[in-house]
């Protein structure tokens, strides 16, 4: 292999396992375990990369998370529109193009890597796989329990025993109690681990910081610690010319590592110190400028000399390769930021460390706690033009930048950042965030560190949406999808379904040639002229069981339940406490202390929430117990003219005739050898029988009726059915007719409110002055003028046949419709202001820009005297 | 007495790969009462623990909360025997046997596979061990998962069988 390979040497790469891989459609060679820019470098590139908004080339400058230069796309063997070069680890067949600093997502789809989530508990968890965190995690293990330590590379050297070890995981964010999200990169797949852990120990280490001088960003200016990092753990010299501009003896280390694999070395650095430091250098041939400054570097478009000024004036230039620059040391404590950990400066070491504070259970350790190098505060080199001087490179944005900002009357570093999108980048200000805050600090006349950098939130680096969406994505299991216990007949029978919450229920069932609208008229004629079978299975069920269940039922209802007699059913409504409806169902009395209510398919679990909350938060003293019991029983509905001739058909031993079973009364018996609660309730207007049965035989019983109603013509129907019958009913839906505004009196229910009952939940609001006023929605009918049109649901109602200039006054809007059968006509139901009011009256129905005229009628549509309810 | 069906039919290849077997028609029946009356009953007064055997199981749910496990067809008997010792106290016994079904998860690696979709320590060396329960999330469903000697038990909805025997399989 060419280029700058060592012969020997790199840690981190096998040399026994070369890797071709493309880079912006060339092939370059490198080895397992080298990452993009390593073999990049080995390859003797320098530039190879753009800078996004002013197009100057650009090279690598670090070897970890903080690049602000080395973007690339991969292309495969997976696709991801952005990564930072220095994190892309070499696999077979990796394509890679080089992007200035912003992913392009192809406008074909793209399938994205494929995602998992975990869950992990431990007692420890030490971020970052440094010394410091080995160190923690090998005396974490010696105490026992479980021991996590994560690291953002591909490699962990020294992997502690007794210690689960991962690569290539970054802690994402630190939460509340010890919640720390980790995104892994496994290959091709991504997971999120969520780890819960009793400790977590912060040992993310120090990230190197750039110096402002002019043209800084040239390629073949790199961060010290990178071009170290290159020699030790991919055997990679950056380049044979170096010089070495530090504040600190870190950079110095750097310049003897390179000297010692044959380096010429040349060190500057701007402090005014000298002595030992300088003699060991020397010692190992490399040149030592003191109180010198690099103020600028020339090449095109790589780095080919480096001017250097000395303290008295004197300027020199330099040939080198490479310019490695430490400007200091930010200690890595942006995760412990995100829960609250603060910032103090540490003169010393001219950067920030964190101030002690912070949740019990974190410790931040090594170089993340601010064991560091000294450095000297230096942050800007004054010579030159300040327009050319780059503080944040992803951005193309300069000191001059920062200083237009603060002239512009900016003084907080996270209003620079605003204005100048510094550290809005893929790195989050990494390298540029502490410079910023100085060159602000330095321009308001302001001492280092009198502001720091601008906070720092998870996610620590990018993670894509699909892994955090992990299984869900794209697939059937984002919403659970609840079918009832007779889906399979329903499936068998061609319905088509229509999601309600997460149930599936079928909205109607289609024979050949029939479109919606055909089958629903037909199902709509079988029920109000024969017999009709629902499944109504996904009814919300509780049981309220106690002494005290009519009591609690008659605060919770706005109609009396506790004088409803065993073996009796009532409708009721229950409001907020702001008076609106908020669920509707029945209350079935099964014994003096025992009653099942139902709710709408919505509202079983919120319903039940509301009567657990108040049960042990306010009527503590009540003695009633509730369960959820809706999936304990399914319910087959029959309803129509011969429903009591198909139950009877089907085998019962219960006595169907109205004297004996009346409406809303329930009895216990078996249907087709099945125990059957049966109950007369009818949400269509027609006689109707509700068998509540169990789950385990529900599709027994159900097709047990259909044979049995097969001479009566039975027809099994579906919820599109359902809402056209009740809608003829003027029956409401709470959720269609209601959007949480309606009390009863606006839905024409005031006849199932009950004031003389006692307090109910919603009683006191029902008498707000606005609950009570004039002019407030009424739930109406509407018949348009030509009675084949049907209304547009959500349609605006209006005054006047024309549609006047904005703003428009909107009476109120349209809340059900449909094509109804039995009334040979279109019907709507509305909420329309002052509707009682106007029943009789023309309004209009703005569809589109023409506007419909309708009457306003009573909203019970279809046999208003009940005659059809007993069959 | 007609055939019962099982929220699982047609399932019990996707089971078989999960290494799990359906336990169908268990009787369940959910008890609440005060503590103190529990306790007389040798119901687990210890939050997420279970006590008895698998004849008649006790799992804690709740404060006041249980749910009594027993084997397939007992219901109108456990029910009737739970009245008796419970008749004179403010209570409530409710057959709910049909409203939970219930498979068994019996590969060694099923602890990882909860922890997929579910944020409780399954793991042994945080104290999941036979004998203990919760009432948690597998994904998007509630569960309520029972640690047995080599197998986990996960109580669901019956509504929520495919979409748990879906996301399980995923997560193996």
């Amino acid at each position: 292999m060419t280029g700058l390979r060592l012969e020997t040497g790199g840690t981190w790469i096998d040399r026994s396992r070369p890797i071709r891989f493309t880079f912006d459609g060339r092939e370059v060679d490198g080895f397992a375990g080298d990452t993009v820019t390593s073999a990049l470098l080995a390859s003797g590139e320098r530039a190879g990369f753009v800078s996004p908004l002013q197009g100057r080339s650009r090279g690598v400058m670090t070897a970890g998370v903080e690049e602000p230069n080395a973007f690339v796309e991969i292309s495969a063997p997976w696709f991801e529109p952005i990564r930072p070069a220095t994190m892309v680890t070499l696999v077979d067949g990796l394509v890679v193009q080089s992007r200035p600093g912003v992913g392009v997502l192809p406008e074909s789809s793209v399938v994205a890597r494929p995602a998992r989530h975990g869950h992990r508990h431990v007692e420890v968890l030490v971020i970052g796989a440094g010394a410091a965190g080995r160190a923690a995690a090998t005396e974490a293990a010696a105490r026992g329990g479980r021991v996590l330590l994560v690291d953002e590379h591909h490699m962990v050297l020294e992997p502690p025993t007794g210690v689960t070890t991962w690569a290539n995981t970054t802690a994402s964010g630190i939460y509340d109690d010890g919640y720390v999200l980790c995104y892994q990169r496994d290959g091709a797949l991504d997971v999120i681990h969520h780890v819960r852990a009793d400790k977590v120990v912060l040992a993310a280490g120090a990230h190197e910081r750039p110096l402002a001088f002019v043209d800084n960003d040239r390629p073949g200016v790199m961060l010290a610690a990178a071009a170290r990092a290159y020699l030790e753990r991919f055997g990679v010299l950056v380049g044979h010319h170096v010089v070495v501009f530090s504040t600190n003896h870190a950079g110095h280390e750097t310049a003897e590592a390179l000297a010692a694999v044959g380096a010429t070395v040349t060190v500057i650095d701007p402090s005014p110190r000298g002595g030992r430091a300088t003699d060991r250098l020397q010692a190992a041939g490399i040149e030592v400028h003191g109180n010198a400054q690099v103020v600028a570097t020339n090449g095109a478009p790589a780095l080919r000399e480096v001017t250097i000024l000395e303290a008295d004036g004197h300027r020199s230039t330099v040939s080198a390769d490479v310019l490695a620059v430490s400007g200091g040391w930010n200690p890595a404590v942006q995760l412990a930021r995100g829960i609250g950990v603060g910032l103090a400066y540490d003169e010393a070491k001219a950067c920030f460390v964190h101030d002690g504070t912070g949740p019990s259970w974190l410790q931040v350790v090594g170089a993340a706690a601010g064991d560091v190098p000294a450095a000297y505060p230096i942050w800007v080199i004054d010579d030159g033009d300040d327009a050319r001087k780059y503080v944040e490179p992803q951005r193309d944005q300069t000191v001059a930048d920062v200083a237009y900002a603060v002239a512009g009357g900016l003084t907080s570093a996270e209003h620079v950042k605003r204005a100048t999108y510094i550290g809005t980048t893929i790195d989050q200000g990494r390298t540029s965030g502490v410079l910023t805050a100085e060159v602000v600090n330095r321009l308001l006349g302001w001492a280092p560190g009198a502001q720091g950098p601008t906070n720092a939130r998870p996610p620590y680096t990018p993670i894509p949406f699909s892994a955090l969406a992990g299984v869900d994505s794209g697939s059937i299991l984002l919403d659970p999808i609840r079918v009832t216990p007779i889906h399979d007949w329903h499936d068998e029978h061609g319905a088509v379904y229509e999601n309600v919450g997460q149930w599936k229920r079928p909205r109607y069932f289609p024979r050949a040639g029939e479109d919606m609208h055909a089958a629903v008229a037909r199902e709509c004629r079988a029920v109000r002229t024969e017999v009709g079978l629902l499944d109504a299975s996904t009814l919300g069920k509780i049981d309220v069981c106690g002494p005290d269940s009519g009591v609690f039922l008659d605060r919770m209802y706005t109609n009396r339940m506790s004088n409803l007699s065993v073996g009796s059913i009532r409708y009721g409504l229950m409001l907020g406490l702001d008076g609106m409806v908020f669920d509707d169902g029945v209350a079935m009395r099964l014994a003096e202390d025992r009653y099942i209510v139902t709710t709408t398919t919505g509202g079983a679990a919120p319903v039940l929430d509301r009567f657990e909350e108040w049960l042990q938060t306010e009527w503590t003293d009540l003695q009633v117990y509730c369960t959820s019991v809706t999936e304990q029983w399914s319910v087959v509905a029959v309803g129509g003219p011969k429903a009591r001739e198909v139950i009877a058909a089907a085998g019962t031993d219960i006595d169907l005739d109205d004297e004996a079973f009346a409406f809303m009364r329930l009895r216990s018996g078996t249907v087709a050898g099945v125990p059957v609660r049966m109950c007369r309730i009818s949400f269509t207007g027609e006689l109707s029988y509700e068998l509540h049965v169990s789950p385990w035989q529900a599709q027994h019983v159900w097709e047990s009726v259909m044979a049995a109603g097969e001479p009566f013509g039975i027809t099994p129907y579906g919820t599109e059915a359902m809402h056209v019958l009740r809608a003829e009913k003027g029956y409401v839906i709470v959720g269609q007719e209601t959007d949480g505004t309606q009390t009863p009196e606006d839905l024409g229910m005031a006849w199932i409110v009950n004031p003389g009952k006692g307090d109910f939940v919603g009683k006191r609001s029902l008498v707000r002055s606005d609950n009570l006023r004039e002019g407030r929605k009424q739930l109406v009918g509407l018949l348009a003028e030509d009675p084949a049109f049907v209304l547009p649901e959500g349609t605006q109602i209006i005054e006047t046949a024309e549609i006047p200039d904005t703003p428009v006054h909107m009476l109120g809007w349209i809340t059900s419709s449909y094509p109804s059968g039995a009334m040979g006509r279109s019907i709507a139901l509305a909420l329309v202001e002052g509707g009682h009011a106007r029943r009789g009256a023309t309004v209009f129905a703005a569809a589109g820009d023409r506007t419909i005229a309708c009457t306003v009628t009573n909203s019970i549509f279809y046999d208003p005297e009940g005659a059809k309810r007993d069959g | 007495m007609a055939e019962q069906r099982s929220p699982f039919a047609g399932r019990t290849a996707e089971l078989d790969a999960l290494e799990a077997i359906e336990v169908p028609f268990l009787t369940q029946i959910d008890v609440r009462c005060a503590p103190e009356i529990a306790q007389r009953l040798g119901f687990p007064l210890v939050a997420n623990t279970v006590a008895g055997d698998m004849a008649r199981g006790v799992l804690w749910l709740g404060p006041d909360e249980w749910l009594v496990v027993g084997l397939s067809g007992g219901a109108a008997t456990m029910v009737a025997e739970l009245e008796a010792a419970l008749d004179g106290t403010h209570h409530a016994v409710v057959d709910v046997s049909q409203n939970r079904a219930v498979i068994e998860l019996r590969g060694r690696d099923r602890h990882e596979v909860l922890a997929s979709g579910c944020s409780l320590d399954l793991d042994p060396r945080g104290g999941w061990a036979p004998g203990v329960c919760a009432q948690t999330l597998f994904a998007h469903a509630p569960v309520i998962l029972q640690e047995l000697d080599g197998a986990t038990r996960v109580f669901m909805r019956p509504s929520f069988a495919h979409y748990l025997v879906d996301r399980l399989s995923v997560a193996r």
